[in-house]
């Protein structure tokens, strides 16, 4: 048997569409990365049993769903009131979280670094399947808690090859350090999710937002609080523009993912923290950034394997249900960035909005300023190629931001601009 | 947000360099087995940019395309 396809482009995200506004002297106006193989899902969850959304979304993501499973039991903890959680529930949430990180960083590279990257995926996958998720879609974490710890048996194989994932994280970032050239700036904001000292946390539980000129904007708000810190400009659609409430929608834009990670404060591992410097001293790019991220995350698995709440004590906390708050929000700093579930839900549990904002729709405003630079530079074959690179720093969560120099199938269509009225 | 539909691996070829066959929601396309060279005929694969990057078990795969069915996203098999 076979399945008939609904919406074509979800499977045909292959290529990459660029739209560009030209003026009539030829010059670029602005350009956008199309996101329609990113289509919104948060309409199809209204009127579900809220208790069975992160389940259900997290099956749709071919790339990381363990970020989804985590946000959506958050959101799901957040309607039901429930913190703080057990160590052990954190623990083994981290292991997961981190192991993911590492799986998705090193399937990013696979192509520039093959026997490195793949000894790093398989340390990824050890570290999901000792926080007990074996198989792709995660089933970890539960409302409350986690399922269970982990088996001493799991950790001490983990351990056994932590020493060699690390040298080879390390090997990744060195190489990706000396290729690190110089970026386009960005005028806008970094946000991700830090400690309580302010430092990057990638299952943190506050916000913290840095201008381009280091003005802290917000030092660390809650989950609680993302209805005051954020919102979108074009709600629903697949480029919401979301925009900080505190800047205002002209000037709130903001990135997120491992160069805001990098740029927001200190990592709290000792190699990473090291090659964080270089990389703050030297291009700052988005390659590079990824490469330093993944090494903070073994290390971080290495951390976590000398806890011993990761192998005892209390799992989870009882749940009564999740209608005792009206929202709820719950957010991860996945390998791509910050991504949020919200989700509304009545008095019987049933969902009445959701929101799930991606890193990819958050970080489009970005990749627009970093393409409208490229379209406007040299002629066309150097402008494709200066698009492609920006969409690589970029980084939207389609195939193409992993292909090979040249390999994207980069569409550019360019429009006139919309012509300007006299005062 | 992003989306990965489980296709079907329907037959393999070559040796050095494997390729599949692939039904993915009723279209009928190739990938490379590359980084996935233990796939196999009727094993369920996530492909990106033509490569197969994740192998899914029979279960994984069928509670993925539920979710995608359940949402009116693909539709429900033709026997």
């Amino acid at each position: 048997m076979t399945h008939r396809l609904m919406l074509d482009e979800i499977v045909d995200a292959a290529g990459a569409r660029v739209i560009v506004e030209r003026g009539d002297d030829g010059r670029t106006r602005t350009a956008r990365f199309d996101l329609a193989g990113l289509p919104r899902v948060d309409p199809l969850l209204v009127g579900r049993p809220v208790a069975g959304v992160p389940s259900l979304v997290e099956r749709l993501c071919g790339i990381c769903p363990a970020a989804h499973h985590l946000a959506g039991v958050r959101a799901l903890e957040g309607l039901a009131g429930l913190a703080p959680l057990p160590a052990t529930a954190t623990a083994v949430r981290r292991l997961l979280h981190h192991g993911s990180a590492v799986e998705t960083h090193a399937t990013r590279m696979l192509v520039t670094d093959r026997d490195d990257a793949a000894l790093l995926r398989l340390f990824g996958r050890a570290a999901l399947a000792a926080a007990g998720s074996p198989g792709h879609f995660p089933v970890t974490a539960v409302p409350g808690g986690v399922a269970s710890a982990v088996t001493t048996q799991a950790r001490d194989g983990l351990a056994a090859g932590l020493d060699e994932a690390l040298a080879a994280a390390g090997r990744i970032a060195r190489a990706a350090l000396a290729l690190d050239g110089p970026v386009e700036a960005f005028d806008g904001a970094d946000a991700a999710l830090v400690d309580a000292a302010g430092r990057p946390d990638l299952l943190g539980e506050l916000l913290r937002v840095v201008g381009a000129d280091g003005t802290v904007i917000e030092a660390g708000g809650p989950a609680t609080r993302w209805d005051q810190l954020v919102a979108e400009a074009v709600p629903g659609d697949p480029a919401p523009r979301p925009y900080l409430l505190a800047l205002g929608p002209q000037r709130g834009r903001y990135r997120v993912g491992p160069v805001a990670q990098l740029r927001i404060g200190p990592l709290t591992t000792p190699v990473a923290a090291a090659l964080q410097e270089q990389w703050l001293a030297g291009g700052g790019g988005a390659r590079a950034a990824r490469a330093v991220m993944a090494v903070h995350s073994v290390e971080a698995i290495g951390v976590l394997l000398g806890q011993g709440a990761l192998v005892r004590g209390p799992a989870a906390r009882p749940v009564a249900g999740f209608s005792r708050n009206p929202v709820g929000v719950g957010w991860v700093d996945g390998p791509r960035g910050l991504l949020v579930h919200r989700y509304a839900a009545d008095g019987d549990g049933t969902v009445t909005a959701a929101t799930i904002l991606t890193p990819t729709a958050q970080n489009e405003p970005w990749l627009a300023e970093l393409l409208a630079a490229a379209a406007g530079a040299g002629d066309q074959a150097s402008s494709t190629s200066g698009m492609e690179d920006a969409i690589r720093e970029a980084d939207p969560c389609l195939p193409c931001s992993s292909a090979p120099a040249g390999g994207m199938g980069l569409q550019v269509e360019t429009v006139p601009a919309p012509t300007r009225r006299s005062p | 947000m992003c989306v990965g539909v489980p296709a079907l691996i329907t037959s393999v070829s070559g040796d050095v360099l494997p390729m599949a066959s692939i039904d993915l929601a009723g279209r009928q396309e190739e990938c490379c087995l590359a980084y996935l060279p233990e796939a196999t005929v009727g094993d369920h694969v996530l492909v990106q940019n033509g490569f197969a990057v994740q192998l899914l078990d029979p279960e994984a795969a069928a509670a993925s395309l539920a979710a995608f069915i359940e949402l009116g996203v693909l539709a429900p098999p033709v026997p």
